[in-house]
């Protein structure tokens, strides 16, 4: 590899010098300590010495000519080296003798070299293979944004291309902006199209970091999880009669226990009854989960929560009724954890609230389910060759097929089922 | 609140204690007519004569030893050794007894030592007096180590370190004595508590680590980078040992970048001892790997371009520290 000599410093106020003479020239063995050349300083003439042993390869500022401070002047080398063209091109043309007002500034890399601190040499490190260089802290935050470092591969800012935090906080920010160049391409294709809709009507914003995460979920869950869906219907009768039971019993408003509570405390006991179904696919290795942390959708204003309701298996109605109250209440008013948002193994969305008689939800990864919750209505059923009214709940159960089978699902839906309609099962301990 | 030198809260710190606790006493080469070299006992020897404020031989063996002596049998001796580089011939009693007494007794009887003596460079003094040797006792479990770096924790870590029942190591810096600050009131019965570390500057970039003079140039060179729109946090260690880890992992965790500074050489030094620390305990908080800086790796020269080529300067750590940035991808956005 040769050696680049670099014009030196050898006044204290010099700028650039000029090459007097070369003392050596091209081809000449070269030894530590021998004079190579002499060089014009703003004050005085000065010999250059080498550092090396070597064959001084290549003369890159001729007689009479100057350079900056640092600019490569000559190459030294071993004999018979090629010079690289790169190594010519890359090094900074001779500034012109006379003028130093339209000198070139010195190159960068050299002024990075001379500000160095005492600091160990970088080590020659060997070519990365597929493998991503991240900071750690670029890593973390990637993983909580779910963000695929191996998309910034190479664009990194750090030493030899190491993705560092701001990298990951730029990749982020510009999802935000790309999705709006998107957005407002779309709106002016469409226009182009229909030759109608004027843009003044509408009207671009930035999406809501909440609203950006929940797209890239929800995204990622549906371009990665083969879903599939089972349904079934729920004779909700005898729940909530129990219901109204055990609310008329309880005195306190902020006591009441909700349909939800009943359906929360149904799909826990399922879980664990079914641990060929309570499991998460990760990367060809299953995690079988022991307890049912389940997440209770949240609608917001303008976004979406999904806080984790811990071993709901091992809680009473009662408290899983006070603990949902408190993390949908927290959820509204933004004051959730960042660890009560995390590590749920199944996911409950209930629209009956807004009369949806039945729908289907995405899977919130790496979560094997979520059920899908519609409102509990009055139906005609027959039953035992005889029409009845009874109150019906429909579900969804919406499954990762990486991580279980449709056999599982419809096991674990029937004992959902047989949970809700059998209700003291979920009063008994066990 | 009074505005004094460090030196003066010192002395005043002592005032105190030998006036609160008729056990204290002072002793060390001239520090009782003469006031000591660098005149931290003025006046006290006037005040409480020469049986508590005590002239030696030049012996730091032996000085130190009666101290370790006394130590056990009840008193709290002061020790001034009259700068670092002289307690090397001290060494046995420091490390092997003063440390290990109360291990080798079986509880029974420790060493309630101070020993005061200043570390530091820049003065021309060369290379055996130039050291800063305060990691050799850090390294050793038994001794506690302090390095205040203003008058307000130099008086109040005194204070603390008299009152210790353990032998403690008071480092004091040659270049600190003139530099003043506030320090409360004698009523208020300020004192500093051992082993806890104090954010002098907050900041949100990066975190820079340093004891004793060396706190007051990392402050230097955060209030240059501010002006180059990077704010780093100025954590001073104020004890080396014990070592106030937390407050330094709770720092990083913030600013996510570390340089350890300190004035001696950086082998086997703090910034080692830090690096390896919060490389574990901040492993995913990290952006770039924990950097240190220290003087340069030889004995302290004389001559003054050698002397300040060899310090550890403003400029040196103040290019480590926007290294470590550009490292991170951070580039000043003006200033400078």
């Amino acid at each position: 590899m040769a050696v680049e000599i670099p014009m030196p410093r050898l006044s204290d106020t010099m700028e650039q010098g000029t090459v007097a003479r070369w003392v050596k020239h091209e081809g000449d063995r070269v030894v530590a300590g021998d004079v190579i050349a002499e060089i014009d300083t703003d004050k005085a003439t000065m010999e250059l010495t080498a550092y090396e042993d070597g064959v001084l390869l290549k003369i890159l500022v001729g007689e009479g000519e100057s350079a900056d401070l640092g600019t490569p002047i000559a190459l030294i080398g071993a004999e018979g080296e090629e010079v690289p063209e790169s190594d010519i091109a890359e090094s900074a043309p001779p500034a012109p003798p006379t003028s130093s007002e339209e000198a070139e500034p010195p190159s960068t890399e050299a002024e990075q070299r001379e500000d160095e601190p005492a600091r160990s040499e970088p080590v020659d490190r060997p070519q990365p293979t597929g493998e991503v260089r991240a900071s750690p802290i670029a890593r973390r935050i990637a993983a909580e944004a779910g963000l695929d470092l191996r998309e910034l591969a190479d664009t990194g800012s750090g030493p030899d291309g190491r993705i560092v935090k701001v990298d990951v906080e730029r990749a982020l920010d510009q999802e935000g902006g790309l999705g709006r160049a998107a957005a407002e391409a779309s709106i002016a294709a469409r226009a182009a199209s229909q030759g109608a809709p004027p843009l003044a009507e509408e009207e671009v914003v930035d999406a809501t970091p909440m609203l950006r995460a929940v797209a890239r979920r929800m995204s990622e869950s549906k371009a990665t999880v083969p879903h599939f869906y089972l349904n079934a219907e729920i004779d909700m009768g005898r729940a909530l009669e129990m219901r109204q039971e055990l609310n008329r019993a309880l005195t306190g408003e902020d006591e009441r226990v909700g349909v939800n509570d009943l359906i929360l405390r149904a799909v826990a006991l399922a879980l664990v009854e079914n641990p060929k179904f309570h499991r998460s696919w990760h990367d060809g290795k299953l995690v079988l989960h022991k307890s049912a942390h389940v997440g209770i959708a949240v609608a917001l204003d303008d976004g979406l929560v999904v806080p984790v309701l811990r071993s709901v298996e091992r809680k009473s109605v009662r408290e899983i009724a006070r603990e949902s109250r408190d993390l949908v209440e927290r959820a509204r008013s933004g004051k959730l954890k960042q660890a009560e948002i995390e590590g749920g193994t199944f996911s409950v969305s209930n629209l009956g609230m807004f009369g949806i008689p039945s729908f289907s939800a995405v899977v919130n990864p790496p979560e094997p389910g979520i059920l899908a919750v519609g409102a509990a209505v009055k139906r005609a059923v027959v039953i035992e060759d005889a029409v009845q009214v009874r109150r019906i709940m429909a579900v969804t159960l919406s499954v990762d097929h990486r991580a279980t089978s449709g056999a599982e699902g419809a096991r674990l839906l029937a004992s959902i089922q047989r949970h809700l309609e059998q209700p003291l099962l979920l009063l008994a301990q066990e | 609140m009074a505005e004094v030198t460090y030196r003066e809260a010192l002395r005043r710190a002592l005032d105190e204690e030998l006036d609160r606790d008729e056990r204290v006493f002072l002793m060390g080469e001239e520090i009782g007519r003469f006031e000591g070299s660098y005149k931290v006992t003025a006046g006290l020897w006037e005040k409480y004569g020469p049986k508590r404020v005590r002239e030696t031989p030049v012996s730091e063996e032996g000085f130190v030893g009666a101290g370790i002596g006394a130590a056990m049998l009840g008193l709290r001796p002061v020790v001034e050794i009259m700068t670092i580089n002289f307690i090397l011939v001290a060494q046995d009693m420091v490390v092997n007894h003063a440390a290990k007494i109360r291990y080798m007794f079986g509880g029974k009887v420790g060493v309630p030592m101070v020993i005061r003596t200043p570390g530091g460079a820049g003065a021309q003094l060369t290379a055996q007096h130039s050291q800063s040797l305060e990691v050799w006792f850090a390294h050793t479990p038994g001794l506690k180590v302090v390095a205040p770096s203003n008058p307000r924790d130099a008086y109040g870590l005194l204070k603390t370190a008299i009152r210790d029942d353990d032998p403690v190591l008071f480092v004091e810096n040659l270049v600190l004595y003139n530099v003043t600050g506030s320090i409360p009131d004698p009523g208020d019965d300020f004192t500093v508590p051992l082993g806890r570390a104090r954010v002098a500057r907050e900041g949100a970039d990066l975190t820079i680590v340093a004891h004793s003079y060396t706190v007051r140039r990392a402050l230097a060179v955060a209030e240059r980078l501010a002006q180059s729109g990077f704010e780093a946090e100025v954590v001073d260690l104020r004890s080396l040992r014990p070592l106030d880890v937390d407050t330094v992992v709770e720092s990083v965790r913030k600013t996510n970048r570390v340089l350890i500074a300190e004035e001696g050489w950086a082998t086997f030094g703090v910034g080692a001892e830090l690096a390896a620390r919060v490389g574990r305990a901040c492993f995913d908080d990290l952006d770039a790997p924990p950097e240190r800086v220290g003087g340069a790796e030889v004995p302290m020269p004389y001559s003054k371009p050698l002397e300040l080529a060899a310090l550890m300067l403003e400029d040196k750590l103040e290019a480590a520290a926007r290294s470590l940035l550009a490292e991170s991808g951070l580039v000043a956005t003006g200033g400078d």
